[in-house]
Parts: C-alpha cells; structure tokens; sequence
C-alpha cells in the first residue's frame, strides 16, 4: 500500500492541486507560501534530524539566497530559472562562513547561526549599492514562460516550489537510507564512538550543514522572483526562521513528509483561521503548539498518525 | 572627543548594570540544569510591562509595581520550570525548542494585551538628569539602578558563597551527583535557582521600563545579549559576568557614538563570534558554571 502512497499524493499535487484551485489566486497563493515554509522546514529537518544540530538562524541562509538571485538577474540578466541554483549556491558559500560553528554544540550553534543571520541582515541593509538597502529591491524578474505554462502565474510558482520541496524531500531521504545516513545516525547516538571507528563526524556535519543551506537558498530565491520584491527586514525576518521550525515540529522532524505537512497545516491554519481571530500576536499560537507538541508528542505528528495507520492496516490483515 | 568618549563609556557601564543582572539569571539556571532558557529575556519583558500596567492604570510608581512584577515574572519562571523538567528523551534540543517556543509565547502575549507601541514611564522623578564629576550625564533610574544592582548582585554573591542553599546551587552545577550523595535536593535547588534568576529578571526589568524604552521583541533581544554576555565572560563568576556586561555596554554605546545606532547589535553579533572562536571559554577562562 506504501508503495502507490507516494506517486498518488504527488500526482494529486501536480495535477489536481491546480486543476482544483487554479482559478483561485488566493488560494494558490497562500499553498505556494505554504510550501515555501515547507521547503525551509525540510532544510531545517534534515540538519536538525541528520546533523543534530538545532539552527535558530535559517533566515540568514534565506536571506542570502533571495538576494543572490534577485541581484544577480537584475545587474547581470541571469535568467531566474538559473537564479533558483545559484541562489542556492549562495546560501552554501555563505554557510562555509557559519562552520566554524560546528565546532560549537546545542545553544552555542543555534545562537552562533542566530547572529550570523542578524550579521547578514545588516550588510544587506548598509550594501545600499548592491542590494539597494533599506528601500529594497523593486520589480525582481519574474519566472518565464516555458512549453506554455506560465511560470510566473501563481499556478506556475506553484509547480516550481512544489518541485523544489519534491527534490529536497527527496534528497534527504535518499541521504537518510545511504551510508552517510547511516554514520549520521550513529553520531546521534555516541559521537565520540562514531568518531573512533573513522566517520569524519565534522566533514558530515559540514555537509549537511551546506546542504541545508543551499535547500533555503534556493527556497528564498524562488519567494524573491514570486513575489518580486526584497527588503532586507523581509528577507531576513525571524519568520523564516520560527514558521519552519514551528512546522517541522509539529509535522516530526525525524520523518521525511512531516516537515511538509506540517508546514501546510501550520501555515493554512494560521492565515486562514489564527490571523482573522487575533490580528496581533498571532504566533502565540504557534509558540503553543511548540510547547505542546514538545511535551506531549515530541516526534510530532507523523508518528502518532503513522502509527493509527499501522494499527489499522494490522487490525485489517488480522 | 575625550568627554565624548568618556560619556559613552559611562552610559555603557551603567547599561552594564541592567545587563549583567539578566546574563546572572541565565547563568544561574545554566548551571544546575545545563539548559539555556531561551525565555528568559521574556521574564524581563514581562516584569517592564507588569511596571507599565501598574502605572498607566492604576498610577502606581514603577518601583511600588516591584512586589506585583516579583509574584507575577516568579510564578511564571515556576512554570517554564516545571514544563522543562517534565521532558525526558533529547534533552538538549528538547529544552531549547521548548524554551524558544514559551519565549513566542510570552511576546506574543505582551503584543496582544499592549500591542507594539513603545512605551516608557511618564514618572518625571526617574528622568530627571543627574550629572557625575560635573561632566557626565545619566538619567537618575540608569544610576538608581545601577547601584540597586549592584547591591542585588553582591546579595547573590554572598548568597551563592556563605548560605547552605546558596551552596547546594553551586554543588549542583559542579558535580550533579556529588551534591545529591551530600544531602542536596535538586529539584528543589533547580527551582531556587528559577526563582533568583526571576528576582533578577524583575529588577532588570522595572530597571529597562524606568530608564530606556520597552516593546514587545525587547525579551528576544535580551536573551541573546544575555547569552552573549555569558559566552563573552565564561559563566565563570558573578563577578565576571558583570565585567562582560560592562564590556557590552560600553562596546555599544561606543558603537552608537561613533559609527551608527544601527550597528549596535551587530558589534556585540560579531563580538560574540570572534570570542566564541577564539577562546571558547570565554575572556575569564574556565570551563565553569557561574556557581562554582
């Protein structure tokens, strides 16, 4: 059954995702900002589940990302397709500034990446000649027209983050079920003892670290020639970074889909119901379910639900 | 130039002040439970916005709001203690999920009852200008307390030295099974150590409300220059994270003087990274938790 699972749910969200709601620009807006949360959430996922390390600063690599990109087709005429890879290119040079932090462990790594994003933010905001400073950058090249489809049509973003997540998802589970994976594992364990028998525990992290960073990069390129618009407050907001961990958690950071999923439940359910109930400080929310989700079911929710299914799917066989 | 300089260092000792009494709290609790609690700056925020309620309704003096913000930021320090013992499996990135979330929590509560807006007290008495060595200028909250600090810190200093609990907090964070074989309770030395870092929470917050600005995001930015401040002195001693702040302080006022207001986190940011790489245990050595 497991088997036909994941070709279904990815042909219902190719095909009847935009068949469904692409006569609806707010509807597909607000699935492509949730996908964009989404695709943050994997990268945050798979350093926090692989690298065990908890980064409270993934907005730098976001920032660094959106701006790469934006800057580059701008000055220089790359095509923003090209603009996705190299944005991401540029989240994981950026990132190759961060790993002296490696060295570092649990709060010392995830406020070390924390001032790097503010250090960022604040070149973005005094390089008024590349990125424009605080005024920001206005009308960023939007997605071509490719075979027909309109990339730049909310519909037309939509297919390109959806392929980005697919492949990010896809990457870490690849990454997860290979050696690497394995020795990552391990490290989880005892590091000291993975160590002793000869895994580069830091080269490992390393690259998990720029691997998560290039995924946000090209994340944040892509939200830069969606929305075509940058400011540094916006590229480097805090939201880039607490939405996706509010959504890897409670989807289960631990799984490949959980951080997806959660990012769609978390993010739906806070601009459509949250926002409208309470306009100002509706993140309250969100610092509930971390807290909930932490005490009472800290593998989130794909667990708790695999789990049903199995129980089901047994009584079944039964 | 010199007066100018001297000015900004005196502004930035006395910011020092306030400073040291937030990082003191977060390394309190470091030390006998190895978590860094992320909701920490929210209890100053909270203590600032208890002393702006008090005032703007019921046109209490902020200093008259300290019982009220005590109980109020102490029972909920009890409270982040008691949801952080109740995690048992992945400690480290359990707490600090835990903790960051309680900190969104508790700002976005204060941005819901008082919305963004910036607020300040309206009392004249504690803004009025108070002139040091005939040539340096301060508010009289910044010295009031600055001083009231200073004496609060030297409590705890003496506490964590000469009193059998003030002990049991330094054997905890020293050898955790040591102190229990010694007749030390820990869950209750762990809450102790909540509630003093809460006492230092309130004053530093009454302290910010009297004598700078408050706004909702100010908790967020008072953890990490705590942490900062922590990693800059090495959780050593009280002592040394006071000199740390001090350091801060006046890095940043120097900042603000001389180049730019907007870069004055970015010097404690980059500060806060050259040390972290370079000597990781801080400017005072020591792989030590504050207590010892």
């Amino acid at each position: 059954m497991k088997r036909f699972l994941v070709p279904a749910a990815l042909a219902a969200a190719y095909v009847a995702v935009p068949l469904a709601f692409g006569g609806n620009p707010y509807v597909m807006g607000l699935i492509v900002a949730a996908l964009t949360i989404g695709g943050i959430a994997v990268a945050w996922a798979l350093l926090g589940n692989l690298g065990g390390m908890v980064s409270f600063g993934h907005a730098a690599f976001f920032g660094v990302g959106s701006y790469t990109s934006a800057v580059l087709s701008m000055k220089l005429g790359v095509p923003p397709l090209a603009g996705l890879l190299l944005g991401g290119l540029g989240a994981a040079v950026a990132s190759i500034a961060t790993m002296p932090a490696l060295r570092l462990k649990g709060p010392y790594f995830a406020l070390a990446i924390l001032a790097y994003a503010h250090i960022f933010q604040i070149l973005a905001t005094e390089m008024t000649g590349v990125t424009g400073g605080a005024g920001g950058l206005l009308s960023i090249p939007r997605f071509p027209t490719l075979l027909g489809v309109d990339l730049g049509s909310k519909t037309g973003g939509y297919i390109i983050i959806l392929t980005i997540v697919v492949l990010s998802a896809a990457a870490y589970a690849a990454i997860r079920r290979s050696a690497w994976g394995l020795a990552l594992k391990a490290m989880h364990d005892t590091e000291i003892a993975t160590r002793v028998i000869g895994v580069p525990s830091t080269h490992l992290k390393a690259a998990m670290l720029a691997l998560s960073a290039f995924i946000t990069g090209v994340v944040g390129a892509f939200n830069a020639h969606f929305i075509n618009f940058l400011e540094p407050d916006y590229a480097f907001s805090g939201t880039w970074t607490v939405l996706p961990i509010a959504a890897a958690i409670f989807g289960g950071y631990r799984t490949v889909w959980g951080p997806v999923i959660g990012a769609l439940t978390i993010y739906l359910l806070d601009q459509l119901v949250f926002k409208e109930l309470m306009p100002h400080g509706h993140q309250f929310v969100l610092g509930m379910l971390l807290v909930g989700m932490i005490l009472f079911s800290p593998g989130g929710l794909a667990p708790i639900l695999g789990r049903r299914l199995e129980g089901r799917v047994r009584h079944a066989h039964a | 130039m010199l007066s100018l300089t001297l000015q900004a260092l005196f502004s930035g000792v006395l910011a020092g002040g306030y400073y040291a009494m937030v990082a003191v709290g977060l390394a309190l609790v470091f030390g006998t439970m190895r978590i860094i609690n992320l909701a920490h700056g929210e209890l100053v925020l909270l203590a600032a916005y208890v002393a702006y309620a008090a005032e703007s309704q019921y046109g209490l003096n902020p200093v008259m709001a300290i019982p009220f913000a005590l109980v109020i930021v102490g029972a909920s320090a009890a409270l982040v203690y008691a949801l952080l013992s109740r995690i048992d499996q992945d400690r480290e990135i359990n707490s600090l999920i835990l903790t960051f979330g309680l900190g969104i929590i508790l700002t976005n509560a204060v941005l819901m009852i008082w919305a963004a807006d910036i607020h300040s007290t309206t009392a004249p008495w504690f803004q009025e200008s108070v002139v040091v060595a005939d040539t340096l200028f301060a508010m009289r909250s910044e010295v009031v307390f600055f001083v009231g600090g200073l004496v609060l810190m030297a409590g705890v200093h003496g506490w964590l030295n000469h009193s059998w609990q003030g002990r049991a907090v330094r054997a905890l964070s020293s050898n955790r099974n040591a102190a229990k074989l010694m007749g030390v309770n820990p869950r209750r030395t762990e809450i102790l150590s909540f509630l003093v870092a809460a006492l230092l929470a309130t004053f530093a917050g009454i302290a910010i409300y009297t004598g700078k600005t408050i706004f909702p995001s100010l908790g967020h930015v008072m953890t990490v220059k705590a942490f900062i401040i922590t990693v800059l002195a090495g959780m050593g001693s009280i002592p040394g994270v006071l000199i740390g702040a001090v350091m801060i302080g006046c890095i940043e006022s120097l900042t603000v003087t001389y180049v730019s207001a907007s870069l004055q986190e970015l010097a404690g940011m980059i500060l806060f990274l050259v040390v972290l790489f370079v000597m990781p245990s801080g400017l005072f050595g020591g792989r030590k938790a504050i207590a010892r």
